[in-house]
């Protein structure tokens, strides 16, 4: 299978696609294994866990909004324990690099969560989903302040010595500043981004649509958004920037690469066509071809321009 | 789930109305762009399917009086389950309602394939006014109820079943993302002593989320906690 100049590194992992299946988009990738080839794709993103176990968020959990959609899942899942018991034995047939996907509410939670999956060998990285609220300063987002980016990315790198990405949160006006603060701290790579916050009422009702009230927009409603926070982080960091936000085909992927991404994130077009991963990668590879390049490292940043001066950029605001 | 051409940003649930060795039956009313892609489809193109996805009704155990309720588009979760059970010798009776008569469709094909049929209308436009529960609350106790549409429909009829000390499944309606079982969006609570249950830590109050894409989208009513 001709896959040359489409590898990737993160850390010292090595992935022969660049395409990771978002976490909680994708299950353990068993799920989506009948109507898609997981050899062809790089990680699978698991789902994150906590400490404890999560019910979840009440119904509506899910709102289809135009171009994309909400969701409202709260983090279900058994908790860390109870998943490297009883759920972990089918990670080990995998065939690509299983990602852990860690979130908490606590730095320390993070970092036991962490220490746990990380310690296991069918976990090639692990993810940090930093986008829940610190129950420590009054629910304040650890995504959304760079000294919480940062504690909880120390307290991950203290615990593990596996490749670390930390998912960045588009809800925020200085990402590049987090983005430093989270490569200072160790990260390996950078996910940008995770869903914007979103929600949908019922006019009908007179009451919101989801039942956690508010959400997470995915889809290719936030691929600008997504976009432009990739180019700016790319400008800030030296590690390598997974991006992710609606990408569908393979020029939306192309414009995450040339605004800095090495890697991408699919999450959202598996819901309506599983075979969306497996196309990207035959098409870039083939895009590749055309364009006489032979690695995907060739076109990374390469729509990178800076910024236009101050005037201008305030008057294009206008 | 059916996958509209033209890049619509999620896919259609549906379920399957009719299918042979040859041919699979679609029946959906068109609500939306998704819906109005998938209705513009012309003879010789294609369309994306995955499925059959979840479960079905369990019709084992062979029972001998079935009554369905359907509610609008529901009906067409309930046509192969009633032609299996006439086929075994069952009396089946189709309790079918919808909001105006022109939102009945398909009726006469139970009652050709040797079901008896009542129907409601909202609006009194065709069969008896009102909810098609009303005509459930009224009949004679079956053997065995199943149902499937709107959910205030299938909450009424869980209660009606319970009165009756009738088992009921209802196949659940509800927003859905991967169908897979990969995304924990479209849930329900659910006894963790069901069968249904996921596999999940024991619950302080002994109900967990089932996902209705995977362990469903058919449930005892009994069994749910919604």
């Amino acid at each position: 299978m001709v896959s040359a100049g489409l590898s990737v590194e993160i850390g010292a992992l090595r992935l022969p696609f660049p395409t990771l299946m978002g976490s909680g988009c994708y299950g353990t990738g068993a799920e989506f294994a009948p109507f898609a080839d997981l050899s062809r794709v790089g990680a699978v993103v698991l789902k994150s866990l906590t400490r404890k176990p999560r019910l979840g968020n009440a119904m509506p959990r899910l709102v289809h909004t135009p171009a994309g959609m909400l969701n409202a899942i709260g983090l279900q899942n058994p908790g860390i324990d109870w998943y490297l018991e009883h759920e972990m034995v089918a990670l080990a047939e995998a065939p690509c690099a299983m990602i852990g996907s860690v979130a908490g509410f606590a730095v320390d939670e993070y970092e036991e969560v962490c220490a746990k999956l990380a310690a296991r060998p069918e976990i090639a990285a692990i993810e940090l989903n930093i986008s829940c609220p610190n129950v420590a300063s009054e629910g304040e987002t650890f995504a959304c302040d760079p000294r919480l980016t940062a504690a909880v990315v120390r307290a991950a790198r203290r615990v593990t010595r596996k490749p670390l990405i930390v998912k960045l949160s588009p809800n925020v006006t200085g990402i590049a500043t987090i983005a430093q603060h989270a490569e200072a701290e160790g990260a390996d790579a950078l996910a940008v981004v995770n869903t914007v916050r979103g929600m949908a009422i019922d006019v009908d009702r007179w009451q919101p649509r989801l039942g956690n009230v508010a959400g997470g927009l995915s889809g290719p409603a936030i691929r600008p958004i997504a976009v432009l926070a990739v180019y700016e982080v790319a400008r800030a960091v030296r590690v390598p920037i997974i991006g992710q936000g609606g990408i569908v085909s393979t020029a939306d992927a192309l414009e995450f690469f040339l605004a800095g991404a090495s890697a991408i994130g699919i999450g959202t077009a598996n819901f309506f066509d599983p075979r969306v991963p497996e196309r990207i990668v035959a098409e870039l590879s083939a895009y590749l071809a055309q364009r006489g390049l032979h690695d995907l490292h060739e076109i990374v940043g390469r729509a990178n321009v800076g910024f236009a001066s101050a005037e201008q950029y305030e008057g294009d605001a206008g | 789930m059916a996958i509209p051409p033209g890049g619509a940003a999620a896919a259609v649930a549906l379920g399957i109305y009719d299918a042979d060795a040859r041919d699979v039956h679609l029946l959906f009313v068109v609500a939306g762009k998704r819906t109005r892609d998938l209705a513009g489809l012309r003879e010789g193109e294609t369309v994306a399917l995955a499925g059959p996805l979840g479960n079905g009704f369990d019709l084992g155990g062979v029972p001998r009086d079935v009554a369905i309720v359907a509610g609008g588009v529901g009906i067409a979760s309930v046509f192969l389950a009633a032609v299996a059970l006439v086929r075994v010798g069952a009396s089946v009776h189709l309790y079918y309602g919808a909001r105006t008569a022109a939102m009945l469709v398909e009726h006469e094909r139970f009652a050709r394939a040797g079901c008896e049929v009542s129907l409601a209308t909202e609006d009194g436009s065709a069969g008896e006014r009102g909810y098609v529960t009303a005509l459930l609350e009224r009949a004679r106790a079956p053997e065995l109820i199943l149902a499937c549409g709107p959910t205030p429909m299938l909450r009424a009829t869980a209660a009606i079943a319970q009165r009756m000390r009738v088992p009921a499944q209802l196949s659940l309606e509800e927003t859905f993302a991967c169908g897979v079982g990969g995304c924990w969006g479209c849930v329900v609570p659910i006894a963790q002593s069901s069968a249904q249950a996921p596999h999940f830590p024991p619950a302080e109050n002994g109900v967990v989320h089932a996902r209705i894409c995977r362990e469903g989208p058919v449930f005892l009513a009994q069994e749910l906690r919604w």
